[in-house]
């Protein structure tokens, strides 16, 4: 007979892969998978149509300037899944990793076992992010398929695909970890997390100075691969990238945030009761 | 002497104004003790701070010799059953116990052995790959019991670990409890039902307003409990049968219906339990889906002991 007897708990790196096997499969089958998938699936939807205006020979809406299919796909990118999607379901699940096991009543299961709560946090945390990239990436992949080859080629903007998918994931991972720490911390920690995406990155982008270096949105403008086309309404947008970071600086800047939110957040969760409603 | 399994020196909880316990100090020997007291007494707040939930905003408490706020170690030796019916619904019983027991650093296919075990041992094992979320009341009371047996603990804590269950379901719980306590481990159970708690020790503590009021052998509240009428809500399938048989009966001092239930006061609730069990195994009576028991009795024996 196999014994289950053991006197040391396993170490962090186990314990939360044990947690993100327990939590993944939940994660991917809760309603929030439903929701995600409408937040990511409103660019899919718009460039079917606009491929198939294509396709048809319909009235295309014209690209103005040198704007072609991979520089709208690279406009894309940046408003609809970095300033938007990512953070918006980094809110949404990275607020709520803790705060859902609670609500369910289920994050009993996983305190009296002989692990450290921060490795609940960061299996949790894992999970959140494997879910949403499986949802998202392909979300990108098809906008990609769809817009770029109006006037483009799928091969040669194969290389700035892969890189907008890594922006991504590193926009989801980055974001994850801040609103993880939110949603420890804080009591409304869904309310705090819009507004710092709505509110605070878009005043501090806006503002001259170093606010800005205090927002996730400057770090990942320094990873974006695309040049952005020139003229009327895009020309306003292209402005944000007037100022950006080196490369280095976002890989660095990034890395510091994920990390710095992660550890503060994994505390949080060790030193705090949570009180379940009977 | 033997070491206790539990001591608590003035230890209090509060929920910001709100005192939860007050100034506890118990010692609690080895094998199995019963936490008595009704719903709002400080049972579930005095059950979160020996599993180290919560910390205590005063005093001490070990568990099994060691401190157990930010203690993850101690989880090896101890198992917690939690009132709350939570889980995660679309997992099968095997694979959530599997899962629970890898946290204690198990490989898979242990960990999937002693699930199968754990599962065996509540009468699981055939029901072992359906979803969570199919199972009966009762079933799922059971499954809960298992993930606190898997690791083979020393320390089981069981909060409420009848409440909702079938009468066959309960004296199959009871008599599981009383064979691991048999087999040399420790047990501490809560309930609000003197009753259940008198099936399987003598050993109590009874609770209330987040007091202590008393520690020792249950028989010596028991003549006061026995006083007052009990109160049982059943729901079966078919609670006219049930009423017809109890009717006739001295130990049943009323008899009414209630939507989806059959509420009945005895003043002899063991007989009226054993008797209650022998007709669900008899099979004559339909199905008994769950049984209850509101606090109201017990909340009379407290005032009566607080007064006296």
């Amino acid at each position: 007979m196999t014994s289950t007897r053991r006197s040391r708990s396993p170490g962090t790196a186990y314990a939360a892969l044990r947690v993100f096997d327990l939590s993944l499969g939940g994660m991917l089958w809760s309603r929030r998978t439903v929701f995600m998938a409408l937040v990511v699936g409103l660019p899919v939807v718009l460039s079917l149509v606009l491929r198939a205006l294509a396709e048809l020979g319909g009235p295309v809406p014209r690209f103005r300037g040198d704007a072609t299919g991979p520089t709208v796909f690279g406009l894309m990118i940046w408003a609809f899944f970095v300033r938007f999607s990512v953070p918006v379901l980094a809110v949404f699940y990275g607020t709520s990793l803790i705060a859902d096991e609670v609500e369910d009543k289920t994050i009993t299961y996983l305190f009296v076992r002989p692990i450290s709560r921060e490795s609940v946090l960061l299996g949790k945390y894992l999970a959140y992010l494997v879910s949403t990239i499986f949802v998202v990436l392909p979300a990108v992949v098809l906008v990609w398929l769809l817009i770029v080859p109006i006037g483009g080629s799928l091969g040669a903007s194969v290389f700035d695909l892969s890189k907008d998918l890594a922006v991504i994931a590193a926009g989801l991972a980055v974001y994850g970890a801040v609103f993880a720490l939110v949603g420890a911390t804080v009591r409304r920690p869904l309310v705090v997390g819009l507004v710092f995406v709505f509110g605070w990155e878009v005043v501090a982008l806006a503002m001259p100075g170093s606010f800005r270096m205090m927002t996730v949105a400057y770090y990942m403008q320094g990873l974006i691969p695309h040049a952005m086309p020139t003229g009327s309404a895009l020309d306003i947008i292209s402005r944000v990238f007037t100022e950006t970071p080196t490369l280095a600086t976002s890989v660095v800047g990034m890395s510091v945030i994920a990390v710095g939110a992660l550890v503060l957040a994994a505390r949080a969760v060790a030193r705090r009761e949570y009180v379940l409603d009977q | 002497m033997s070491t206790p399994v539990l001591v608590t020196d003035h230890v209090s909880k509060w929920y910001g104004q709100v005192s939860g316990l007050n100034d506890v100090t118990v010692s609690v020997p080895p094998g199995i003790t019963g936490l008595l007291g009704p719903n709002g007494a400080g049972k579930s707040t005095f059950m979160k701070l020996i599993t180290g939930q919560l910390r205590p905003s005063k005093g001490q408490l070990t568990v099994l010799g060691e401190p157990v706020w930010q203690n993850p170690n101690l989880y090896f030796r101890l198992g917690f059953c939690p009132e709350q019916d939570a889980f995660y619904e679309r997992m099968t019983g095997l694979e959530w116990i599997a899962a629970l027991v890898r946290l204690n650093g198990v490989g898979e296919r242990d960990a999937l052995a002693a699930a199968e075990r754990a599962m065996a041992s509540v009468d699981l094992l055939d029901v072992a790959k359906k979803r969570i979320g199919a199972y009966s009341k009762g079933m799922r009371q059971r499954v809960k019991l298992a993930q606190a047996i898997v690791h083979d603990p020393e320390l089981l804590i069981l909060d409420e670990p009848l409440s909702g269950m079938d009468p066959i379901g309960r004296r199959r719980t009871i008599r599981m409890i009383r064979e691991w306590a048999r087999q040399g481990k420790s047990v501490i159970v809560s309930s609000h039902i003197l009753h259940e708690i008198e099936s399987m020790t003598a050993n109590i503590l009874l609770i209330n307003n987040g007091r202590i009021l008393a520690e020792g052998n249950v028989h010596q509240i028991r003549d006061l409990i026995d006083e007052h009428p009990h109160t049982v809500y059943i729901r079966a399938s078919d609670p006219r049968r049930l009423a017809q048989e109890f009717l006739a009966r001295a130990d049943v001092i009323s008899l009414r219906f209630e939507p989806g239930a059959l509420v009945i006061e005895t003043g002899t609730p063991d007989a009226f339990y054993a008797s209650l069990t022998d007709m669900v195994a008899s099979g004559e009576y339909g199905v008994v889906e769950s049984l209850t028991s509101p606090d109201d009795n017990l909340q009379a024996v407290f005032k009566y002991l607080v007064k006296s």
